[in-house]
């Protein structure tokens, strides 16, 4: 240290290689199952409507079990916003929906020739699906809104995320991206989640620091390798099947064929995300590195559903059980009416313990799913650059006139 | 309260070291190193605690900013984690972790419910019911019986019956006696429909008009009518549905507001039988209109073909017998007006030195009872 004295004191160090940081989960289950169950129960007793402070306060707990480089993320929406967003999205989609849905019905009748079973199956099945697509530039416009209302809440050491307000465009982009996809059967699959993520992504912000999305789309190809084993497998096995006259072979391979194009799905999500989260830059400041492991989301979603399946069996077919006897019972000691006092006897608390079945389940998938899965997600990401983020500076704050009330009207959940 | 804590001043992403001490006065606390001249003073009043956090060793303070973001405290925060810091937050301050208060919040809600409840009558009351009556006016007739047919085989389907028109009471005689019947009623009237009338046999007592002219009454009627004129009466009011277009315009209204409620009801637990409800107690109020004016018309009927509108009062009255027992009753009364005011509105249609004769002859009148055989 002392070999070489320093020419002039005011001199920068010899540079460092750059600091990287991963960031820790810190969640653990039970407090999370608690507030699950808390927030859940609440809202059942309100008839739904405590749903945005229950949504609210699960967030701030998981935002706050992320820690990088020190520092936890913070969620700061609120609930009341939540529920003026809805109050508003209500409104302009009840106002469509209704003029819409009666719309296609009439359009339906001046159609209406053959009055045949079949047909008329048919006809609403069309209308359905014609009703469907009616919403869906709706969905897509909620799921930006969605997100920019999530990043617009997100903080770090008090520095808030923020997005652009380009929901309509992303709709319109959507729309065409996912039609494209459907025209090429699926082979554009790539190209709609790269171009929907750019567009994301490069109109997301870090304070006055914007996110860029690198990379290509066809390099997302490899993630969809999953998908093509279960087409080949599925085309083979017809093929067989038409060559042999094996008729025991489509039971078989027909759900084979189902689950490993959904394993596929599964295994597509996870990798295009690594490959795409891998690729965002933080401009000028620092990049990530997404290494999520496809065994050990699957292993986590495997166990949660087993454990969560098999307790609240046991749980609800006791409880259950227990309405049945006692329903029972009051019957025969009415006698000759017994089967109606039976039925009402036994009506609130099958209804208590389906409500709360509801509660328990969606409080245990939180703590015993999605929890597990983010966190796996969360801990195998790197930040290249730690101390270049001091750096960036603080923006404004974003209104969020209707947070994301589309979303929620619109029932697009998602697992916070 | 002397400790050491991270800092962020809420305007770059960059963390330091503080040191946080109570100041003199014990009013506040005096934030060393946090990169300004003078130490930072944040009022004791002014703390607050960022809520939910996973960490309880740990607390996130902030302070109040009244008319800032969501949240109304400032973008600069400071970590505290040393234990007796903590604890002495946590005793010392209750009010820690109570959300500041945004002024004008009750007011915003009112406004938004209440306009959104507002939208939500508006469409369902007026803005549906309006279009639904001027599009049933826009279908071709011919659109509207093949629409009419579906809806009898629904109902063929709903009573029972495998095959179209396995329910249908054909005996010939009945059918002249049923034909007369609606020419005497329709005779002299110029009708957007040609009236199709038909007996199902089935023990319901009820008759109803599906869209398009097509009017069924099911057997239960017939045996429990106590004369005539009564299934006159009945026949008249539906041809007052038919000719008002009430069944398209209900089928047309129901679907624009059974979606609007699907998406109202639609994501918590028991939203179907929401739903339900919801659309038995809009549909009942339209009902009760139609039901009004499908009577008015079929007064009208009644008079020129010379039966006494009482005679829908009677029938009422007969209805209103079996009703008491039957468990419909309840969903009977939601659709209808009040049995006792129609019964009372029929006997005041009627003409005191009226000339009444027999809608059918004793024969006929036979005939039709024994329609189904």
């Amino acid at each position: 240290m002392t070999d070489t004295p320093p020419p002039h004191p005011a001199e920068a160090p010899p540079p460092l290689p750059p600091r990287a940081a991963g960031p820790r989960y810190t969640g653990a289950p039970y407090p999370i199952f608690m507030l699950g169950l808390k927030t859940g129960l609440l809202t059942v007793l309100t008839l739904g409507i405590y749903r945005f402070w229950a949504k609210t306060r699960v967030r701030r707990y998981i935002w706050s079990s992320v820690e990088l480089d020190g520092d936890r993320f913070e969620y700061t929406g609120t609930g009341v916003e939540k529920l003026l967003g809805f109050l508003l999205a209500v409104v302009i989609l009840a106002v469509y929906v209704g003029l819409i849905q009666i719309g296609l019905f009439y359009f339906g009748l001046t159609l209406w020739t053959e009055p045949e079973t079949r047909v008329e199956v048919l006809a609403r099945s069309v209308a359905f699906l014609l009703t469907g697509a009616a919403v869906l530039p709706f969905v897509q416009f909620a799921i930006y809104r969605a997100r920019r209302y999530r990043l617009a809440r997100t903080r770090w050491r008090g520095i808030r995320f923020g997005m652009d307000k380009a929901a309509w465009g992303y709709a319109v982009r959507a729309l065409g991206y996912m039609a494209l996809t459907g025209v090429t059967l699926g082979l554009l699959l790539p190209l709609q989640t790269f171009r929907l993520t750019r567009y994301m992504t490069d109109r997301s912000w870090f304070g006055d620091t914007r996110f860029r999305q690198e990379g290509h789309w066809t390099a997302l190809y490899g993630a969809m390798r999953q998908i093509f084993y279960a087409v080949a497998f599925g085309a083979a096995a017809a093929l067989i099947t038409y060559l042999l006259e094996w008729p025991l072979l489509p039971p078989l391979a027909l759900p084979a064929t189902g689950i490993w194009l959904v394993f596929g799905l599964f295994v597509y999500r996870v990798r295009s995300f690594a490959y795409l989260a891998s690729h965002t830059v933080l401009d000028g400041h620092a990049g990530l590195t997404a290494s999520p492991s496809v065994k050990t989301i699957f292993t986590r979603y495997a166990l949660g559903s087993l454990a969560i399946g098999l307790v609240s069996s046991v749980v609800f077919g006791v409880l259950g059980g227990a309405i049945a006897i006692i329903a029972g019972g009051a019957g025969q000691m009415a006698g000759e009416d017994g089967a109606l006092v039976g039925l009402v006897v036994a009506a609130l608390p099958a209804m208590m313990v389906y409500l709360l079945g509801f509660v328990f389940i969606g409080a245990a998938t939180l703590a015993l799913i999605s929890q597990p899965v983010l966190a796996h997600y969360v801990t195998t990401l790197t930040v290249s650059d730690a101390d270049a983020l001091g750096a960036v500076q603080q923006r404004t704050g974003d209104r969020g006139a209707d947070a994301e009330g589309f979303a929620d009207a619109l029932d697009l959940g998602g697992a916070f | 309260m002397d400790t050491t804590a991270r800092f962020s001043d809420g305007l770059t992403a960059a963390t330091r070291e503080v040191r946080v001490r109570l100041s003199a006065d014990r009013l506040a606390l005096m934030i060393e190193g946090a990169g300004t001249d003078a130490p930072l003073r944040w009022p004791l009043g002014e703390l607050r605690a960022l809520p939910d956090h996973s960490r309880p060793d740990e607390i996130v303070l902030t302070h109040v900013e009244p008319h800032g973001d969501e949240t109304q405290v400032q973008a600069a925060r400071l970590v505290v984690s040393e234990p007796d810091a903590v604890a002495w937050l946590h005793r010392t301050r209750p009010a820690l972790f109570s959300r500041p208060h945004r002024p004008g919040t009750a007011r915003r809600l009112a406004l938004y419910g209440g306009g959104a409840l507002a939208a939500v009558v508006l469409m369902l009351f007026v803005i549906l019911p309006a279009l639904a009556g001027t599009l049933a006016g826009m279908l071709p007739p011919e659109r509207e019986q093949a629409f009419g047919q579906t809806v009898l085989r629904q109902m063929e389907r709903v009573l029972g019956a495998e095959d179209a028109g396995a329910l249908d009471c054909s005996s010939t005689d009945g059918r002249a006696a049923l034909d007369l019947m609606t020419a005497r009623l329709t005779e002299g009237r110029d009708l957007a429909y040609d009236i199709d009338v038909r007996v199902f046999d089935h023990d319901m007592v009820n008759a109803f008009a599906a869209p398009g002219g097509q009017i069924v009454l099911i057997r239960g009627m017939l045996d429990l009518a106590e004369g005539r004129d009564e299934i006159a009466a009945v026949l008249a009011h539906e041809i007052g549905h038919v000719e008002a277009r009430d069944p398209t315009r209900a089928a047309l209204r129901t679907a624009g507001s059974v979606g609007l409620l699907g998406l109202l009801f639609g994501d918590f637990a028991g939203g179907a039988v929401m739903l339900t409800l919801a659309e038995r107690l809009i549909d009942a109020s339209y009902s009760q209109k139609a039901e009004a004016r499908a009577d008015r018309y079929a007064y009208g009927l009644l008079r020129e073909a010379q039966v006494e509108p009482a005679a829908l009062g009677d029938l009422f009255e007969t209805l209103a017998g079996e009703a008491g027992e039957a468990p419909g009753a309840l969903s009977h009364f939601l659709s209808h007006p009040r049995l006792s005011d129609r019964v009372e509105a029929a006997r005041a249609a009627t003409r005191e030195d009226a000339e009444t004769r027999p809608i059918l002859d004793d024969a006929a009148w036979t005939d039709l009872r024994n329609i189904c055989g």
